[in-house]
């Protein structure tokens, strides 16, 4: 059996009116896994400290075989991330961005990079500023899958996407997924996860409430969002009990 | 930011051109315009390209490159320095030339030897008071990293410029035993390397301190 890509034990995070406590999970070799919880779950957090955005108060988390946030510079240079907290710099154009990833990054494939602009129907010489916020979530989706990432770790990536844009990533991923060795994603929408996880984790109130393959949560029909309210319910009840 | 930078330029110029003028009159204007080339280019620097990364989220964006905060530090200390350091030579040089005391204390040096040993006094203490200025750069420059606010960052500038161009610029050379001090720097004595040599050691420290302290941050988002 192979090493995890990511293995995380005891992962926690306070802040003043949040905290992430006693994160632990494991993502296999070539598997996807979905995170679904409600804002202010941990699900952003969880992210940021496996891409070393955020220094965890405790645990150990371990990415792509290294451990983090110690050898974040081998990670990063291997992750795909996107996430609502980053911009781009906006008297800048896409181009001066792409350029600059390319420069960073062995993995830029630039013919991929140019169907994409297409595919996003973006236009390489407009300045980020003029971008709308759509238009900007794409163009970071861009940069982060037009290299050929080992791992991408997305934050909630469909939103602020128009239903094509939307159609056209989820299109994107599935096509792309045999050249990576896995992926973490959080979305609140259900379908994308159904459609896209092979594995799903619920986050509620900074703990994990249950894990697990997708078809066991889908079976007999039920929705991801069903399964989850049905576990963040039973999590409450059992703290009044 | 070149717009900026050519208009600091050329302003540190003018200072430059207004100090060596003559007169007192265009002395005065050409120091308080190189005062304000320096205010203006040190907080100019840091304000685009260090204050509010975090707000605008760019900074989020940077982190997830395959650098580590060190670098980005060490990347923001260089780039900054590079813009700061042209219009800050010409507005120190526009300060030291126009000051009378240090010209009555370099010109009794020279005496009636070539007018060289004259600008070879000039050149001397120029130096230390640029090496004053990138001090005082240094210390804006990691407020404003540090902190990433605005109102520490103009706190340290104003305290900085009222130390380093007041105090430095305008009260040491007229102080007891400072005429010795200054000759010595203007024959290129001890005190020459020897104060160089500090302000080299003490922007180390501080560039030493800013990059300890980025790494103690736990948060890029």
């Amino acid at each position: 059996m192979s090493e995890p890509i990511i293995r995380v034990r005891g992962l926690a995070k306070q802040y003043p009116r949040f905290a992430l406590r006693d994160v632990t999970f494991e993502v296999g070799e070539g598997r996807v896994l979905g995170l679904i919880g409600p804002n202010g779950a941990g699900k952003s957090t969880l992210l940021r400290i496996l891409m070393g955005l955020v220094r965890p108060d405790a645990g150990e988390a371990t990415v792509l075989g290294w451990p983090m946030p110690a050898s974040e510079r081998a990670v990063k240079l291997r992750t795909g991330f996107v996430s609502e907290d980053m911009a781009l710099y906006g008297a800048a154009t896409l181009r001066w961005h792409m350029d600059l990833v390319r420069a960073m990054y062995p993995d830029w494939d630039e013919l991929r990079a140019r169907d994409l602009t297409a595919r996003f129907g973006l236009d390489p010489a407009q300045r980020v500023r003029d971008l709308s916020r759509g238009q900007q979530v794409k163009a970071l989706l861009l940069l982060a899958t037009a290299r050929h990432a080992e791992l991408l770790l997305l934050d909630e990536p469909t939103a602020g996407l128009d239903p094509l844009a939307r159609n056209d990533l989820l299109t994107l991923l599935t096509e792309s997924r045999g050249e990576r060795r896995g992926a973490i994603f959080s979305s609140h929408i259900g379908a994308d996860v159904a459609a896209l996880a092979d594995d799903v984790a619920f986050l509620f109130e900074g703990r994990i409430v249950a894990y697990g393959p997708v078809a066991e949560f889908v079976e007999g029909g039920r929705t991801l969002e069903r399964a989850f309210l049905d576990h963040a319910a039973r999590t409450r009840d059992g703290r009044a009990a | 930011m070149r717009g900026p930078l050519v208009a600091y330029l050329v302003a540190a110029a003018a200072a430059l051109a207004l100090a060596l003028a003559g007169g007192s009159a265009a002395r005065t204007a050409g120091v308080t315009l190189a005062i304000n080339v320096l205010i203006g280019a040190s907080f100019h620097v840091v304000l685009g390209p260090v204050l509010g990364e975090r707000e605008r989220k760019t900074l989020a964006f940077v982190m997830t490159l395959p650098v580590t905060v060190v670098d980005v530090t060490v990347a923001k200390l260089a780039s900054a320095f590079l813009l700061f350091v042209g219009p800050a030579v010409l507005a120190a040089a526009a300060t030291t030339v126009a000051l009378p005391s240090l010209t009555t204390i370099l010109g009794s040096t020279a005496g009636a030897g070539p007018s060289w040993t004259l600008l070879a006094g000039w050149v001397g203490y120029g130096s230390v008071a640029i090496g004053a200025w990138m001090l005082f750069f240094a210390a804006v420059l990691g407020t404003a990293l540090v902190t990433e606010s605005v109102g520490w960052t103009i706190g340290v500038l104003t305290g900085s410029v009222v130390v380093v161009g007041n105090i430095v610029l305008q009260v040491l050379p007229v102080l007891p035993g400072a005429s010795a001090y200054i000759r010595s720097i203007a024959q290129r004595g001890p005190a020459l390397s020897a104060t160089i040599g500090i302000e080299v050691v003490g922007l180390a420290a501080v560039v030493a301190l800013i990059v300890g302290l980025q790494r103690r941050k736990t948060s890029f988002v």
